[in-house]
């Protein structure tokens, strides 16, 4: 192996430690009602002319139990994620336990423009993707000029 | 839809970057994993969201557990980031394994991002039973 640590490399080791960091201390501050880094799901936003693209990296979470909701502006993501029970077993050792398990929520300020009467949403590997629309007035146009 | 990862690319800091490696290989994130041992063996669950089969690799070299793998999300082309959580697309662990396991009998599954691995120990080093012989 030619990495000069045991592992993977440091600085991925020094990316958890600090999301696990973030867990405990709190980050800094987003929106009011963004909880940032280290929380379950991590979510990723990003846009286009035509929609608000919302990426929910939830693995393992049975799809009947997600909900995706919108009131009023706001986007709200729900479930619960089942912790992975061995047998039953005096004879178990727990060597690690890093993965979140439990109910969660995840809340997500959608813009001014969002339209959510157009609202689609795919499980798929683990990623719940979110797609919402714009409304016509607020996607980007160019202004004819006289 | 076209199969790009731009949600979740990175832009490579002046910490992350690491110039004697050079640019060819990839910032990875360590995933988060359970590990519960019983008799039979080791089983480890991994969190790899956005990772297909085809994207995984999980590799025994002497006695090093490596698992590799990359996320793929499906966005639409164009997409501007405006917040990202998970920055990093690539996953890399690596583990040591003691002689006790057979390396050879491994079983890996993947399902919603989550990554199941069975390692089972050697027949010879499976706790058993000595019997005291009375006399």
């Amino acid at each position: 192996m030619s990495d000069l640590y045991f592992g993977t490399d440091l600085f991925s080791e020094f990316d958890r430690l600090h999301q696990r960091m973030m867990n405990q201390v709190g980050s800094f501050p987003f929106s009011i009602r963004a909880s940032g880094v280290g929380t379950f799901p991590q979510i990723n936003i990003g846009a286009t002319d035509d929609s608000i693209e919302i990426v929910a990296f939830a693995p393992g979470v049975e799809p009947s139990k997600l909900e995706v909701s919108i009131e009023k502006g706001l986007l709200t993501i729900t479930g619960e994620r089942e912790p992975v029970e061995p047998q039953e077993s005096d004879e178990v050792r727990t060597y690690a336990q890093e993965r979140f398990s439990g109910k969660f929520r995840r809340v997500v300020e959608l813009p001014e423009g969002a339209d959510p009467d157009k609202v689609e949403a795919r499980y798929e590997n683990g990623c719940l993707t979110i797609s919402v629309g714009k409304r016509e007035s607020s996607k980007p146009r160019a202004i004819a000029i006289q | 839809m076209n199969d790009t990862t731009q949600l979740t690319e990175r832009e490579q800091g002046a910490v992350t970057h690491d110039p004697r490696k050079g640019d060819a290989r990839p910032v990875t994130v360590a995933p988060a994993v359970d590990i519960f041992e019983d008799s039979q063996g080791v089983t480890l669950w991994a969190d790899l969201p956005g990772v297909t089969k085809d994207q995984l690799d999980v590799k025994v070299h002497d006695s090093s557990l490596t698992i590799e793998a990359q996320a793929v999300v499906p966005t639409p082309q164009e997409l501007r980031l405006h917040y990202a959580e998970v920055r990093v697309p690539h996953f890399a662990r690596t583990f040591t394994l003691a002689p006790d396991f057979d390396t050879s009998k491994i079983d890996a599954s993947l399902k919603d991002g989550v990554l199941k691995l069975s390692i089972q120990r050697r027949e010879e080093a499976r706790p058993r039973r000595i019997e005291i012989k009375a006399g």
